[in-house]
């Protein structure tokens, strides 16, 4: 029975990462490379951030939240982004389309995301006897991380990759990497600094994802349009 | 792209070999702690003649529930968890006695039972439900220790954790669904090893000889007193029996009443011309087995030494008379000596001794009391005590009932003053005259701080003798302290006679999981499952559009034909 509740977990966790991968074109295409790659490249950024942690941050006895760290810590996770930026340009891929290009990344980050974080927490604690709701939770949290690093690949794709955008989304884009960059920092403040409750901050995780992705997604179709028309032209 | 069959067995054989390695690493890491854990303590489990009493088992794995199950529920694989409050005699009656299958019984008990607490004083309008607490815990007490009961039967007591367990427990209960593995609740886990025979339990008898005045000649012609006290205990829960009265207040007055003659004896003008012998014997409950194997063990030439012999027991909760139980007729010359002293001082001290004359039966294995085996090896002796009627076998042993709060160390004090100048009396020739010889405010009074502390510690310390190892530390603790008081002491080294088999495992650790039942599970599986589905659903016709997914469903051989 507690195996089963590990797999129940288990499955809401990394399940949408398959069902993501065996659904869209990405599984016609073989993109299975490219989401590697990003997840191999996710890991090394994520020993980098490690290692600034510890080298910058210091450990506070209390769980309240601190500005100034929280500023650190929000500055170490523009690493990301640049671990990010990294896999989106600098990898060799075979000739994909940007479209599928930025899902195969995002895909790979989410799932190399989920692993590290969320698998040994439910290997040890969901096959015990005693039940607790976190594990589902944390699985919703997963999904809505996977919403978010998509948008994320998505906007990064557009800041890095498409040569013409027009030229009054290009703040909007700006300014939608930001928000979906920073949203670490922001659940932390939501858990620590407004003392939300797990099931309310991860509430708010997946409305946010929905919404960012939503955007990012009208604003791929909005920069996709002039080129379309820039061809229709000629 | 077709793989070659080389590619194809590779993949396979490392596809099984992963396989192999989850189920490997899923069977050997154990689970993880549950929310709650509490001490618990067990029931003991003996065989008196090879007819077993008590809980026979150890390890619990159960659902939880309370008393407020539904009345025709199948008991069998269920825990009960009552506390001592609600537990009714009806229900011991129908269940307990009768025997009744049970997954296993936790009683919770006030914690004022708790080892730990000292009580102290409780006001008025608390007295009287402490007291019939006390009688209900002292009946229930009796009926566990003698009935068969195949299932595990723990003690604990009331904190907050478990509290609200059972707060919890009965609210289940009340909806009228019992706690089963399909609808959630509480488990209760107790990982203990199966109990085991304690092979020979020992018995260490401690004594303490302080000699007297020689005149010519050696110090063995001097006549002897021995004063004799039994330090075991026994109880339902063995890790709970400190047995504060019986006998902590016995073996307290025995190491004052040595302190003071050690005292008196140091100077040899004050030495009086008898040896005193302090016996601390174990086995008491047990027929004071360690009592007549300390006796044998006498050298003919002391025994036939010994003018009297008074045994200790229970003297620490009387308010006005004590009793000297006897068993040599009263018209012996010896018998009316101490009682003579005895309720002579008594009279000055302000309350009353009174004595009971108890023949022996020689054919009877029951020894009432400790002064019975010296009877019967020829030892006039008597005991002092509050008891006024001899209990029967393994009542009043020191069990659960028997704490620090309901001792009165004041009752101690006068019994040592009692003890201490009766003996001085017939040590000293004082008979007639109205000598005190440990008056309050002397340098030989009584010692109120001594007595407190010692009586503290005996009732922090649960003596059951076969769980007392040979090296035990209270058992050496009492050896230094007569060693402080007397010339010389000697441990004897037993074992307990046959009759009584004891299994150990006697403390153990309850794990409170609350589980969720197997349709939670079901459910959950069923609301992933279609998830997946519809998500799946989704980005099919969002990314390829609605006709790839129909042709999903509708034309898979074509697939194939496709891709080949």
């Amino acid at each position: 029975m507690t195996v089963f509740h590990f797999f129940n977990c288990a499955i809401l966790t990394f399940g949408p990462h398959a069902v993501y991968y065996s659904a869209t074109p990405l599984s016609e295409y073989d993109t299975l490379g490219t989401s590697v790659k990003a997840a191999v490249v996710y890991l090394a950024t994520a020993l980098v951030k490690l290692i600034c942690l510890a080298t910058f941050l210091k450990v506070s006895e209390s769980d309240s939240f601190d500005p100034y760290q929280e500023f650190l810590k929000a500055l170490i996770g523009f690493i990301d982004v640049a671990g990010l930026y990294f896999a989106l340009t600098q990898l060799t891929h075979r000739n994909i389309s940007q479209n599928h290009k930025f899902q195969a990344v995002g895909l790979g980050w989410a799932f190399a995301d989920s692993v590290l974080h969320r698998l040994a927490p439910l290997w040890v604690g969901a096959r015990g006897l005693e039940f607790t709701w976190d594990y589902i939770l944390q699985g919703l949290e997963a999904n809505a991380n996977l919403v978010l690093s998509i948008s994320l690949a998505a906007l990064g794709s557009l800041m890095w990759l498409r040569k013409n955008k027009p030229k009054t989304l290009i703040p909007i884009i700006y300014l939608c990497a930001v928000i979906v960059a920073t949203m670490p920092s922001t659940t932390s403040y939501l858990r620590r600094g407004l003392g939300w409750h797990l099931p309310k901050v991860v509430g708010f995780e997946l409305f946010t994802s929905l919404v960012m992705a939503f955007i990012s997604w009208q604003l791929f179709a909005a920069c996709q349009r002039p080129s379309l028309m820039l061809a229709a032209i000629h | 792209m077709a793989m070659t069959p080389r590619k194809t067995r590779n993949r396979e054989m490392l596809f099984d070999s992963v396989i192999a390695l989850v189920f490997i690493l899923v069977a050997c890491v154990d689970l993880c702690d549950g929310a709650t854990v509490v001490d618990v303590y067990r029931l003991i489990q003996y065989d008196m003649s090879g007819v077993p009493f008590g809980s026979r088992l150890a390890s619990l794995n159960h659902h939880a529930a309370s008393l407020h199950f539904s009345p025709h529920a199948d008991l069998s694989r269920t825990v009960l968890l009552i506390p001592l409050r609600e537990l009714n005699m009806s229900f011991v009656q129908e269940y307990i006695a009768a025997s009744k299958p049970l997954g296993g019984l936790i009683l919770l008990l006030p914690q004022m039972f708790s080892v730990e607490n000292k009580g102290g004083v409780g006001s008025n309008h608390d007295d009287g439900s402490k007291e019939l607490l006390k009688n209900v815990l002292d009946e229930v007490e009796q009926i566990l220790i003698h009935t068969n009961l195949p299932y595990p039967v723990y003690f604990a007591f009331e904190d907050e954790n478990i509290d609200t367990v059972l707060l919890d427990i009965k609210k289940n209960d009340a909806t009228g669904q019992p706690a089963t593995a399909t609808t959630g609740g509480y488990k209760f886990v107790v990982s203990a090893t199966e109990p085991k025979k304690v092979g020979s339990p020992p018995i260490t008898n401690i004594q303490g000889w302080l000699a007297g005045l020689k005149t010519d000649g050696d110090s063995h012609q001097l006549p002897t007193i021995a004063i004799v006290a039994s330090y075991d205990t026994f109880g339902a829960a063995p890790a709970l029996s400190v047995g504060s009265d019986s006998n902590g207040s016995g073996i307290v007055a025995l190491l004052e009443v040595a302190r003071l003659f050690s005292l008196l004896y140091s100077n040899p003008k004050t030495r009086g011309q008898y040896n005193l012998l302090f016996g601390l014997t174990s086995g008491g409950p047990y027929n004071y087995n360690g009592t007549r194997k300390w006796l044998q063990s006498f050298d003919q030439r002391l025994r036939e030494s010994i003018d009297y012999a008074i045994c200790l027991d229970s003297i620490g909760s009387w308010e006005n008379e004590l009793w000297i139980h006897v068993s040599k007729p009263p018209e012996n010359a010896f018998i009316k000596q101490i009682m003579e002293d005895f309720s002579s001082v008594a009279e000055e001290l302000g309350f009353q001794v009174n004595l009971k004359h108890k023949k022996i039966n020689i054919s009877n294995p029951r020894v009432a009391w400790e002064h019975e085996q010296f009877s019967r090896l020829r030892v006039t002796a008597a005991t002092l005590s509050e008891l006024s009627t001899p209990p029967e076998l393994l009542e009043r042993t020191g069990g659960l009932v028997d704490g620090r709060q309901f001792v009165n160390e004041a009752a101690i004090v006068r019994s040592v003053k009692l003890i201490a100048e009766s003996l001085a009396k017939h040590i000293y020739g004082h008979q007639g005259k109205n000598v005190q010889i440990f008056a309050d405010n002397s340098n030989l009074a009584v010692n109120p701080s001594y007595v407190r502390s010692w009586l503290d510690v005996l009732s922090r310390t649960p003596r059951v003798a076969p769980f007392l190892s040979k090296d035990d530390p209270f058992v050496t603790a009492l050896k230094k302290e007569l060693e402080d008081h007397t010339d010389e002491v000697n441990l004897q080294r037993e074992v307990l006679d046959g009759m009584f088999t004891f299994y150990d495992s006697t403390t153990a650790k309850l794990n409170i999981y609350q589980v969720a039942s197997v349709t939670f599970d079901l459910l959950l599986l069923l609301v992933l499952g279609s998830y997946l589905i519809v998500l799946f659903s989704f980005l099919v016709i969002t990314t390829r559009g609605l006709d790839d997914l129909i042709s999903l469903f509708r034309r898979p051989p074509s697939r194939k034909v496709k891709t080949a």
